[in-house]
């Protein structure tokens, strides 16, 4: 027993050890929402410029691109993206700035997920509410806004809610370009006292209670919206 | 008066007289030929009830009047405009005096019956936010569902869903409206108050265009019965001649067959 809290010691009090952890998920949570709203962003416009494509015909030129777009990002491993860009496409960058190649990244590749999890919901919802809309006089732009998203945005929440799940799980790689994300800080844990179980059981358990907490926010949120077409 | 509504109005002047002219309407689906060459004048304050077997294309003719299905050729001119001609905001602004009634009610699940009926005249700038209310609720009044003002659609029965996707269109204050089998996906005992409401409307002197399979409101509301079969008007004249005394071989084929 005094050997496992003199472990605890060792791994977490001695040293400030625990600033790797606060500090990395400091980081984590950082690049994480800043990613998720740069992703809700460009998945959002993609989405819509997806759907107006498949709805009426036009925009063909953008919808080439975004399709491009979803292909080379869902194609490749995160990490390669992540390296590409701070490596090729960012090389000349200071290293200070790499927590914003960090977002870049990760915001981007989340985007093509988003605008595939938005465009599906779009689809999702009955040609005879666009019908409804276009022959109240109302344009497309306006249907979309005021009759399309609401409902879609309702139908997609829990898969949008997952994606930001899968974000911030994915942000654990950040330490390929030397970010010291929460990962990263136990992982500097680890080589420094030659234990792995308790830094990374903590790693573990911090990610754990983070998604338990967004789970039951967007549980409440989703509850919310239900209101509105109570049976 | 957009610019584009008076310029299309000096070039066809003739067609004044009528509220809605339709030359040689045709319309394809890829190689599926569908309308093959619709001609037909509708008059201010008339109803018009389109019957004819499924597949005939009266769905598609209706569809094609206030553009929802954009025709491969020919013309529709209403209020002398050929719709046709017009751009994507010209169609807009023409469907705000062409109301549509679906059969699938196509009522906004997430708005209550209120914003329901207020979205379009609102966000067209057509009523103020209190304006419009008051007309859904003068309107709910009339038809006897202002108890449902707050209610959501998924809370009314077919019968009352319906009723209300009439108010919708309504309120935006149309000069002519268009059924498209309105009373199909109903259960049976919610046909009738469907019907009455729009025979009230017809009362109120409406111009109204229905494609429907209720041969008794045919023969009660319309004012000219059309026959369609094969993407072509094979025949047209007033109720009572019409079921009386067909003349085309495939209408009295296809009246001995529903009116049994």
């Amino acid at each position: 027993m005094s050997d496992f809290i003199q472990k605890l010691k060792d791994t977490f009090i001695k040293d400030d050890r625990w600033k790797y952890l606060t500090n990395g998920l400091l980081n984590t949570i950082i690049i994480t929402i800043a990613a998720a709203v740069l992703g809700l962003i460009i998945g959002f416009v993609v989405a819509m410029i997806r759907s107006t494509h498949d709805k009426t015909g036009k925009l063909k030129i953008g919808n080439f691109f975004c399709r491009i777009y979803l292909t080379v990002i869902r194609g490749t491993p995160m990490v390669v993206q992540l390296l590409i860009m701070y490596f090729v496409i960012f090389k000349t960058l200071s290293s200070k700035y790499k927590i914003i190649v960090a977002v870049l990244s990760f915001g981007i590749n989340s985007g093509a997920y988003v605008a595939e999890i938005v465009r599906s919901g779009i689809m999702s919802i009955d040609n005879g509410q666009f019908e409804a809309g276009s022959s109240l006089g109302l344009s497309y732009r306006k249907t979309m806004f005021y009759i399309i998203l609401p409902q879609a945005f309702k139908n997609v929440l829990p898969a949008l809610a997952n994606e930001v799940i899968v974000l911030l799980k994915e942000t654990s790689v950040a330490g390929y370009i030397g970010m010291e994300d929460l990962t990263k800080g136990g992982d500097i844990i680890r080589a420094a006292t030659y234990e792995a179980f308790l830094p990374l059981l903590a790693v573990a358990a911090v990610y754990l209670i983070m998604v338990i907490i967004l789970t039951s926010l967007v549980g409440k949120l989703e509850r919310r919206l239900a209101k509105n077409d109570r049976r | 008066m957009t610019a584009a509504k008076e310029q299309a109005r000096k070039v066809h002047p003739e067609h004044l007289e009528n509220l809605i002219t339709v030359n040689d309407l045709h319309k394809s689906f890829g190689d599926l030929h569908i309308l093959k060459g619709i001609n037909t004048a509708i008059k201010q304050g008339e109803k018009v009830v389109i019957i004819g077997p499924s597949g005939s294309g009266k769905s598609t003719f209706l569809r094609c009047l206030n553009l929802l299905e954009r025709p491969t050729s020919g013309q529709i001119i209403l209020d002398g405009v050929d719709l046709l001609t017009l751009n994507e905001k010209g169609v807009n602004f023409m469907r705000q005096s062409m109301g549509m009634v679906f059969q699938h009610f196509n009522l906004f699940p997430h708005l209550t019956i209120k914003k329901n009926i207020t979205l379009a005249p609102v966000k067209l700038g057509i009523l103020t936010e209190a304006e419009a209310n008051n007309k859904a609720e003068e309107l709910l009044e009339k038809v006897g569902l202002y108890d449902k003002i707050d209610s959501y659609p998924s809370q009314l029965s077919g019968g009352q869903k319906q009723r209300i996707a009439i108010v919708r269109s309504l309120a935006m204050n149309p000069e002519v409206m268009l059924f498209d089998e309105p009373t199909s996906a109903l259960d049976p005992e919610m046909v009738g108050e469907v019907l009455q409401l729009m025979k009230q409307l017809a009362e109120s002197g409406m111009t109204m265009i229905v494609v429907t399979h209720e041969m008794g409101f045919a023969r009660e509301v319309a004012s000219r019965v059309m026959f369609m079969d094969d993407g072509q008007i094979l025949e047209e004249a007033p109720p009572a001649e019409f079921f009386a005394n067909p003349k085309n071989e495939r209408t009295k084929l296809f009246l001995s067959k529903v009116l049994i």
